[in-house]
């Protein structure tokens, strides 16, 4: 844009008002990172905890995956295999993970409450807190409301999933919209999410200068509350715009395309990867098609394998690029699968005996929590613990103390986890 | 107050000095519209008895005002016509006038059934019967009582408002495995039609709120736990099943058994009748031909004749009213009337309840006297020299930037843009905008509403914007079309424009309601000047629309 010789439209002007609001941004929270070396963004970015929650929905067995029962009435037919925790066994159908286990809390005890996927599913995901009569946040909004955006510019709660995506604000419950999901359907991003066909990044820069001086203007000797709130969603949507590669796994090597598996998963799990590295809070990988009622042993053989690619190469490379301190990894469904095999050979909803892993931030390595009898049918330990004492677990990974900290519903306080419950203390490191 | 009245008055008095502070005062008013038996004026003074020396903000100029009022009433900007015509009239009664008539305008039942369905359905769904319910009802000025009667009774035979079963039908939808939620039904006639959110009392009295009790909830929901939705009648309706026993319940803290039939919160509760086998119902249902029965005992007929002698009744409607207009609610949050949450104006609040019911809860009345208020015609800048700080919002100082919904910001648009396709819908009176006009209309509202409505459930109730609206402001493609394509397409007509005053004027008029200031009209004549070539003062006209249409002054009601 040829505008030199306007008041309005100097590009001098564009400088200064970049620099003004790296100023101003140095001050607050936020929005820093687009305007530093990415590379010091990252290393920022890199001190904050951040959340890897992957979500296998319909519910993964826990025979076919990480309490196995060969050889016994419902164990099915796959074996097990020695894990790198000596004594520990998982299925044959996760033998990459099986090398991982020194890395993981696997709790084998885990005990909840409704079997139904539709109320399952939410109740899960936002702790089942007694029943005060609010909606509770799923735990990505509550991470978003507890520890905020961070550094990175991008939103904090981001959940990469098959089918459609969009602004998930139900996740956040009483919290309030803001602190609900982005979510990126099949990977992608969201709606109106490139600048339109014709419109040059140049031209968008020009544009964006005449809204930042028209709402400067219209703040003068106004309340700031509107003018900030508008400004930040727009420095927010144009932060994330800038970071189309995040989504963009045509550029990830052939060796870590077949190291996560081509499958969704793993290709999912990929985009995961690039949003934790990017400084997301809160990164939700969710796998659908878990619900195996019916012809179960074929579908494990299919599913687990490739779960078992996903989950062990982002294990793997949090390692190896020192992010497994920082990130809190969970994997896990809204309930298992029964011991019983039905008439379609299948396995049906389980919620009195199952299990998950978990890995990072604040979790013990190479823990195994728990057990069920010898055919998998009961919790088989001092005590079952229900998905309360998960998220004090996972709050205490975290760094937040769940019996101080609490939510306000406008004046109503209200705890952030079941308050008859507490952390599984042996799966903290 | 009479200017004639003065010499006699002031000689009269004992105290000349008190009688002549309010004349002046009288005088003023009666200059700007007011005259003294005004409820309006009755307002601005409890409004203003609290201010105790702090600034308040200047009146709102004209452009100010004309924009406010025509999206509040109308529920979009004034043409460009228009505000040149109000700020060219130098008739004292101006503002008077175009509060009348906007409320007489063709306008007005379409705005109001849009408010009233984003505040009492909140997102949850829409529904054209329903819609054309309200719009009819607004038409009508049907006074709130029997609108309110009209919603809770849900008559299916009652065939002139089936739609306003909607109310019900929507909130009685149930999902996948999930039970119908009565409780939220329950729960939301408590908040909007009481001020009361009896959430926290279901099982048991509130434990924060000591006149919220289990009982309340209850008997509320015993009129409401044995409907259905009946499904494919092609309008919203719901069945009223047979009560013939009170309702049971315990509290999950004592456990004790308790009974109640329907009661309204604090009133009688209604006895549930003993009526033999055959004298049950009205109509019989009929499982054959799918006929839901009509029982002879009817608690939401007893509900709805009741609802008006509710406590907060009218208390909750002129606070609803009171909020969409003036930005904060006497009694915030909205639906938390209790004796522990007083309002900020107690007297305000019931002057305002009490002369509503008087006048016949004529929402027509109420609107008008609130937007002829001082306090609703205030500017939205601080008050000179002033911070923030210096004007608490419950002290009504300056007027509080307020949300636009995404229907007035798509009614909005099209007329800042150069599409009048909504207009001449609206003018016929035919049908709702959405469905006649230009072909891409309807798949343009559902854009706004996904982009900029919240979703289902959270009220619209700030100005929140958010991160898939500024996505969509920047780069949704339907959208910006608008700017620069079609028969009268604002960017288009104006770039063709010689004369760059010209140019800046009507771009501010359009998108802003108002003329630039001395300053803007330079710099924004200089951006003009320096683009040269037509497809560069093309992009520029547009990338000047594009910033005026995406700063706070065009997506907020301020």
């Amino acid at each position: 844009m040829k505008a030199a010789s306007s008041p309005l439209c100097n590009p001098q002007d564009h400088q200064w008002s970049r620099r003004k609001m790296l100023g101003s941004l140095a001050a607050g929270a936020g929005g820093l990172a687009g305007l530093l070396h990415p590379a010091v963004a990252e290393t920022l970015a890199k001190r904050e905890k951040q959340v890897l929650f992957i979500w296998l929905d319909g519910g993964i067995s826990q025979f076919e995956s990480w309490d196995p029962k060969p050889g016994t009435r419902f164990g099915g037919p796959f074996r097990s295999i020695p894990t790198s925790v000596p004594g520990t066994h998982f299925c044959e159908l996760m033998p990459r993970t099986a090398r991982l286990a020194h890395l993981l809390s696997v709790v084998r005890n885990i005990t909840t409450k409704d079997n139904a996927h539709s109320s399952g599913v939410p109740r899960i995901l936002r702790g089942d807190p007694a029943n005060r009569g609010v909606k509770y946040p799923y735990f990505g909004s509550a991470v978003a409301k507890l520890m905020g955006a961070g550094v990175s510019g991008l939103p904090p709660y981001v959940w990469i999933k098959p089918g459609n995506g969009g602004f998930l604000s139900e996740n956040a419950g009483f919290l309030g919209a803001k602190y609900g999901a982005i979510a990126f359907g099949d990977g992608r991003p969201p709606e109106n999410f490139t600048l339109p066909e014709g419109l040059a990044t140049a031209e968008d820069e020009a544009r964006q200068l005449l809204r930042e001086r028209f709402t400067k203007s219209y703040a003068a000797g106004r309340r700031a509350g509107a003018t900030e709130a508008q400004t930040t969603v727009y420095d927010m949507a144009r932060q994330l715009m800038k970071r189309q590669e995040l989504f963009d796994t045509s550029r990830v090597s052939e060796r870590d395309l077949d190291r996560y598996g081509r499958s969704e998963i793993g290709q999912h799990m990929l985009v995961g990867r690039n949003m934790l590295e990017a400084g997301v809070r809160f990164v939700q990988v969710t796998s659908y098609g878990w619900d195996t009622h019916g012809d179960h042993f074929n579908g494990s053989a299919s599913l687990i394998p490739k779960f078992d690619a996903a989950f062990a190469s982002i294990v793997e490379d949090l390692r190896d690029r020192g992010l497994l301190d920082n990130v809190l990894v969970v994997s896990m469904s809204e309930f298992g699968r029964t011991p019983r095999i039905n008439g379609h050979i299948g396995r049906d909803h389980y919620p009195e005996a199952w299990s998950l892993a978990m890995a990072g931030a604040g979790i013990a390595r190479g823990r195994i929590i728990g057990g069920t009898d010898a055919e998998g049918v009961f919790v088989d330990a001092p005590q079952a613990y229900d998905i309360g004492s998960l998220f004090h677990t996972w709050y205490a990974a975290l760094g937040i103390d769940s019996e101080k900290v609490e939510f306000m519903n406008g004046d109503q306080p209200l705890p952030i986890a079941h308050q008859e419950m507490a952390p599984i203390k042996e799966a903290l490191a | 107050m009479r200017i004639t009245h003065q010499p006699p008055f002031l000689s009269r008095g004992p105290k000349g000095w008190l009688p002549a502070i309010l004349l002046i005062g009288g005088v003023l008013a009666a200059s700007l519209g007011f005259s003294e038996d005004r409820v309006a004026s009755r307002i601005d003074a409890l409004i203003e008895d609290h201010w105790a020396g702090n600034q308040a903000s200047p009146p709102a100029g004209d452009a100010e005002f004309f924009r406010r009022i025509h999206l509040d009433l109308s529920g979009i900007i004034p043409t460009v016509e228009e505000t040149r015509a109000f700020l060219g009239d130098s008739s004292s009664d101006k503002r008077d006038r175009v509060v009348s008539q906007l409320l007489d305008g063709p306008r007005y039942p379409q705005r109001m059934a849009e408010w009233f369905h984003v505040h009492f359905m909140e997102r949850l769904g829409d529904d054209a019967a329903w819609e054309g319910w309200l719009r009819e009802s607004f038409a009508q000025n049907k006074p709130w009582d029997r609108m309110a009667r009209e919603i809770l009774r849900a008559d299916l035979r009652d065939e002139a408002n089936h739609g306003a079963a909607y109310f019900y039908a929507k909130r009685l939808e149930n999902y996948g495995q999930n039970a119908i939620d009565y409780s939220g039904l329950t729960r939301d006639v408590g908040r909007l039609f009481l001020g009361m959110d009896l959430q926290c009392a279901e099982c048991h009295n509130h434990k924060l709120i000591d006149d919220y009790l289990q009982a309340d909830f209850q008997g509320l929901m015993a009129a409401f736990q044995n409907l259905v939705p009946v499904k494919d009648k092609g309008y919203p309706a719901v069945e009223e099943r047979l009560m013939t026993t009170k309702m049971r319940y315990a509290s999950v803290f004592t456990q004790k058994e308790k009974f109640t039939g329907p009661r309204l919160p604090g009133l009688e509760e209604i006895e549930v009748p003993e009526l033999p086998k055959d004298q049950q119902y009205l109509v019989a249902p009929d499982k054959k031909t799918k006929t839901p029965g009509v029982p002879r005992f009817s608690p939401l007929q007893e509900f709805a004749a009741r609802i008006p002698e509710a406590p907060g009744f009218d208390a909750n409607l002129v606070n609803r009213v009171w909020f969409w207009l003036m930005g904060r609610g006497l009694v915030e949050p909205l639906d938390q009337f209790h004796s522990g949450n007083p309002p900020s104006h107690p007297e305000l609040l019931n002057l305002l309840a009490t002369e509503f019911a008087a006048h016949g809860r004529d929402f027509r009345w109420l609107v008008g006297e609130l937007t002829r208020t001082r306090t609703y015609q205030r500017s939205s800048r601080l008050p000179e020299g002033a911070r923030e700080q210096d004007c608490p919002p419950e002290l009504y100082l300056t007027a509080l930037e307020r949300r636009l919904s995404a229907e007035q910001l798509l009614w909005s648009t099209l007329r800042a843009t150069g599409h009048q396709e909504g207009d001449v819908a609206v003018e016929n009176q035919k049908a709702p905008p959405a469905e006649v006009g230009a072909k891409e209309l309807p798949g343009l509202r559902e854009r706004f509403r996904k982009a900029l409505a919240n979703d289902p459930r959270q009220p619209e109730l700030e100005f929140a914007p958010s991160l898939k609206g500024a996505l969509f402001m920047m780069n949704d493609p339907e959208l910006l079309k608008l700017l620069d394509t079609g028969d009268g397409a604002v960017v288009t007509r104006l770039a063709a424009l010689p004369d760059d005053v010209r140019v800046a004027e009507e771009l501010c008029l359009s998108f802003w309601s108002r003329l630039p200031e001395k300053a803007e009209l330079e710099n924004l004549t200089a951006c003009l000047r320096a683009s040269s070539g037509a497809g560069e003062r093309q992009r520029m006209v547009r990338d000047l629309a594009w910033g005026m249409m995406t700063s706070p002054e065009f997506v907020a009601n301020h």
